[in-house]
């Protein structure tokens, strides 16, 4: 057999792996659509706009997902129950050895979970396909404590600017959420190499995205597989209301930053009258978690 | 100089960090899934040798640094400077004990080397990777012992040690790599 074949049988399994998983714990699997009316409100999200329909003088433009996740939140307020998805989502502006313009996401959703019992079923998923190695967990208030005896959850955005320049590094920054990201990716991300697997969780408040806050921090959690950030997972916001915040947060940064903006996606909001039920959600990057699992 | 922004960065490109000139040795993009990207980017302090890390903004420049690599020969030393010589100019260079390093264990004279010049002054220099020294003092080897089995201390004629095989006497020219300080043969 050539080693592409047995390369493609061996991707073949740990996809199977991953749908038998959620087969056997009731998790439905779907699909959602790929080409959507709104871009991402992200600030530091890209959609890929695709023209269509221009010969039939129809003219659009669509906007390719760069994650499966609003409309599932969409299946969820329908009573979807828990679903999986695993697709190829699309990002404009990426670059580097790990980031690429299309890669493959497995995102899923777990009714009445909240990041820790998700957690515990990622830790049970990554044993199911092979991992062997300690799974560690560290919040990242501690994380910063044991690395640099910062207190990041309060510390201020002046005090973050005295840090950053002790170091050598730039403080040319519009929001401390950027500023604690910059402090992270130097300080803590190359010492989490030291631990084949690690979940960090309890973000500070303002790296909030779509998770829900509790005081000072958001309930949302990322997995590092030696040191790579593999998966993002939060406990879902429920209400419309909060979600248009966040998007108006976030589209108000883009505008600073003089980047492409657009209008909120109406239909979901509208599709959230009745809350969405209390969940927790995670995005998995599958190309990575692959390369790495093997590890 | 020119600047050069993140985007631009590569192994080898000399920028100057907080006044140093240092040359990029790793450059990691690293773009967070809910964040902007940046730059994770080891450098090498071109006058100290040392290993820096810093992470920028992807976007973020630096300024180049003025620093050429030339090919000298080692011509001699007073004790205080080493006197280097560019063979296309014949231009004469001095170098201070700093700026030699461990250099100072291998160069013997007539050796090439490359030489760092930072703003056309010389901050450092690379010896080759293996040189020819006359081994200056040692024990007298066990007599038999041709294997080289075992190993022994011995002072080259540029003052370093340097372990060597029991059979290497007073006298002989033995190769040594000077990025290991490791015996590598008779000369």
């Amino acid at each position: 057999m050539s080693e592409f074949k047995t390369q493609l049988l061996h991707y073949q399994n740990f996809l199977h792996q991953i749908r038998a998983f959620f087969y056997s714990r009731k998790v439905t699997e779907v699909k959602t659509a790929a080409l959507l009316s709104n871009p991402i409100s992200d600030v530091y999200i890209d959609s890929i706009c695709a023209i269509v329909n221009k010969e039939i003088e129809k003219t659009k433009s669509l906007y390719l997902h760069t994650s499966p996740e609003i409309e599932m939140k969409k299946f969820l307020a329908r009573g979807s129950g828990d679903i999986y998805q695993i697709c190829s989502v699309y990002r404009d502006n990426e670059q580097g050895n790990q980031n690429f313009n299309e890669f493959t996401m497995l995102e899923y959703y777990r009714l009445d979970f909240d990041i820790h019992k998700l957690i515990d079923e990622i830790t049970d998923l990554l044993v199911k396909l092979g991992w062997r190695h300690n799974i560690k967990r560290i919040s990242y208030k501690e994380a910063f404590i044991k690395y640099t005896g910062i207190d990041i959850l309060q510390t201020d955005f002046d005090a973050l600017k005295s840090i950053a320049k002790s170091h050598g590094l730039s403080v040319e920054f519009d929001w401390i959420e950027d500023l604690q990201m910059l402090l992270f990716i130097h300080l803590i991300e190359p010492q989490l190499k030291d631990y084949p697997a690690c979940f960090v969780y309890d973000y500070p408040k303002q790296q909030c995205a779509l998770a829900q806050i509790d005081g000072q921090v958001a309930k949302r959690f990322e997995l590092y597989l030696n040191g790579v950030e593999v998966a993002n997972g939060y406990q879902e916001l429920q209400s419309a209301e909060d979600y248009r915040h966040r998007f108006n947060n976030e589209l108000a940064k883009r505008k600073q930053l003089s980047k492409s903006t657009s209008t909120i996606d109406e239909q979901f909001l509208q599709e959230l009258k009745e809350d969405l039920p209390f969940c927790s959600g995670v995005a998995i990057g599958i190309e990575r978690l692959f390369s790495l699992i093997g590890l | 100089m020119a600047k050069y922004s993140t985007s631009q960065f590569k192994n080898g490109l000399k920028l100057m960090l907080d006044g140093k000139p240092c040359s990029i040795i790793q450059n990691e993009i690293v773009k967070p899934g809910k964040g902007q990207a940046f730059n994770r980017v080891k450098f090498k302090d071109l006058i100290t040798g040392k290993t820096l890390e810093k992470t920028f903004k992807s976007g973020e420049s630096l300024e180049g640094a003025d620093v050429m690599e030339l090919e000298m020969q080692y011509l001699y030393s007073d004790g205080s400077s080493w006197y280097f010589m560019d063979p296309s100019s014949f231009d004469q260079h001095e170098l201070d004990q700093a700026a030699m390093g461990t250099a100072i264990n291998y160069l013997v004279e007539q050796d090439n080397c490359i030489v760092i010049l930072w703003n056309n002054n010389p901050i450092s220099v690379t010896p080759p990777n293996h040189v020819i020294l006359e081994v200056a003092d040692t024990d007298p080897g066990l007599k038999g012992d041709t294997a080289g089995t075992g190993g022994k201390p011995a002072t080259m004629n540029t003052g370093v040690i340097v372990q060597v095989p029991l059979f290497i006497s007073i006298g002989e020219r033995v190769k040594v790599d000077t990025r290991t300080n490791e015996y590598s043969g008779r000369a």
